[in-house]
């Protein structure tokens, strides 16, 4: 059996063992935080004050984008090229979160001439949009276009046809977190994980 | 040979840190913080800034923290080589007649360089699962084979470390049985926590704590063989501490460490399932795993060792 002073000699092994093991603890809680912190997502800018009329004839401003995390794009309902693309791969996302009121989806015409609210409403219907978490906006053409090149920083002169392709995150402030490719699934991806970890931050707040 | 000895413990320590740091790299998904093999953004030091990126690389896959993670893994990875490496050469200089000691020493050896390899193919591949669960098995059989020769080279210097223990010498079984089953459960365990990733994903706002219902028959599989592993662990102790004749301070101290890990494993594993999906548990469960096998590696090494008394 163990003599006593061996015994001491153990459980000072024991000892150094359980301090080496803590700091481990440590470092590894310490790197992983850093870990997190360094996915968090920079602020762009505040999205300017705009007052658009979505496809049920009712008035969306930029305080219907408080308190919930925004997907926004810019389409128009007769485009032939990437809209499709885009209008699918928003439905994807609409479905993916359709568990949570707090994930909303806006799309801006940038037809206004032809996309009136009842082009609008037909749009929504066929393409399944039955609920406020999709909301499909018009406004005056040059509104829209200052919005579009001022407020989103994006190109904004031979409209309709040449409307950006991007998906724009918005978080619960107002403001612009970040620009996703819309017609790229890859960016998708990135895009749903950042979507879930800003509706985590609000729920935790 | 003492110099032998020595940097084979190194190397084993080193390996179980590696281990560690590798387990780190995965829970804070640091795994394509370089996205290129072996250079990180086409440099042998990663970038402290992004204006440090090459052109031809996508600044938006640049993430500081992400890369020095991914490479202080790499780093440590190399040095863990050199160390086996000298380790070999030593094994091959004093042991070449000793096949315990040569033959473990050359397998660890050549599964590093694999190992090296599965690192870049992770990197190509995008981190595809099967090559995650391999790099880690791999790691695991590296750090048993050099902990085996260690104790063996130790057994050479201190012959009479297990000249008076006797040990039942029915159980080998229950050695191969023990190893085997803790290699299942943390090819299941790196299972569960692949699936969790991929519903995760699917599901991107469900609570971690409702996927692992969703996983359903692999954390059964991995409780059920949790159970069988501490039957046989406890049947080992049994065997060794209790039925035996004097049994050494290692092999006394093993035994009750490994009961103890297990006990461990229990808690924290339950604590994944029930109480939250923690990525500093999620680390140590798998490390305490790792070290487990290490233990039942050195084990078996002294029960063999005092076979030899009585033949």
């Amino acid at each position: 059996m163990l003599g006593k002073n061996h015994k001491i000699t153990m459980y000072k092994l024991y000892l150094y063992l359980l301090v080496f093991i803590v700091f481990m603890g440590i470092g590894a809680s310490w790197v992983i935080e850093k870990a997190n912190a360094s996915h968090e997502i920079p602020i762009v800018k505040k999205v300017p004050n705009f007052k658009f009329t979505n496809q049920n004839g009712d008035i969306f401003s930029h305080n219907q984008l408080k308190n919930k995390i925004t997907v926004l794009d810019f389409f128009f309902t007769n485009c032939p090229g990437p809209c499709p693309i885009m209008t699918y791969n928003m439905k994807s996302l609409y479905n993916d979160f359709s568990s949570s009121d707090d994930v909303q989806f806006v799309s801006i015409t940038v037809d206004p001439e032809n996309d009136n609210i009842k082009v609008l409403k037909n749009y929504a219907d066929i393409n399944g949009i039955n609920d406020q978490r999709w909301q499909l906006l018009t406004s005056e053409l040059s509104k829209i276009k200052s919005l579009k090149r001022d407020g989103f920083m994006l190109y904004a002169d031979e409209l309709p046809q040449g409307h950006a392709i991007k998906f724009i995150l918005i978080d619960e402030h107002g403001n612009i977190r970040k620009y996703f490719d819309g017609t790229d699934e890859g960016s998708l991806s990135i895009l749903k994980k950042d979507i879930s970890n800003l509706v985590k931050s609000i729920q935790n707040t | 040979m003492k110099l032998f000895r020595i940097f084979s413990y190194l190397s084993t320590g080193l390996t179980y840190l590696l281990i560690f740091v590798g387990g780190m790299v995965r829970v804070s998904g640091a795994g394509m913080g370089c996205p290129d093999w072996p250079k990180c953004f086409d440099r042998w030091i990663p970038p402290t800034n992004i204006s440090q990126l090459p052109d031809h690389i996508d600044p938006a896959k640049f993430n500081i923290v992400l890369a020095w993670i991914e490479y202080s893994n790499r780093l440590f990875g190399a040095l863990v080589g050199i160390t086996i490496t000298v380790a070999l050469i030593l094994a091959i200089k004093y042991f070449s007649h000793k096949p315990t000691i040569k033959w473990p020493l050359v397998i660890a050896f050549i599964l590093t360089l694999v190992e090296g390899w599965l690192g870049s193919v992770l990197v190509h591949t995008i981190l595809n699962p099967i090559t995650i669960t391999l790099h880690l098995l791999l790691a695991l059989i590296i750090v048993m084979l050099l902990l085996y020769a260690a104790q063996e080279s130790y057994y050479i210097e201190y012959p009479d470390s297990e000249k008076n223990s006797k040990y039942p010498s029915n159980i080998k079984w229950a050695f191969l049985t023990l190893g085997f089953a803790l290699f299942i459960e943390i090819i299941i365990g790196t299972e569960i926590r692949g699936g969790l990733q991929i519903l995760r994903k699917e599901n991107p706002l469900l609570d971690s704590n409702f996927l692992i219902y969703m996983l359903g028959p692999f954390k059964y599989m991995h409780t059920f063989l949790g159970i069988v592993i501490l039957a046989v662990s406890i049947f080992l102790w049994i065997k060794l501490v209790k039925k035996a004749e004097q049994p050494s301070d290692l092999v006394v101290q093993s035994s009750s460490l490994i009961l103890f890990l297990i006990f461990l494993q229990i808690v924290s594993g339950e604590v994944l399932v029930f109480v939250k999906v923690k990525p500093i548990v999620q680390l140590f469960h798998l490390w305490f795993a790792a070290i487990i096998m290490g233990l039942i590696s050195m084990q078996y090494c002294a029960w063999k060792k005092s076979q030899n008394n009585y033949v």
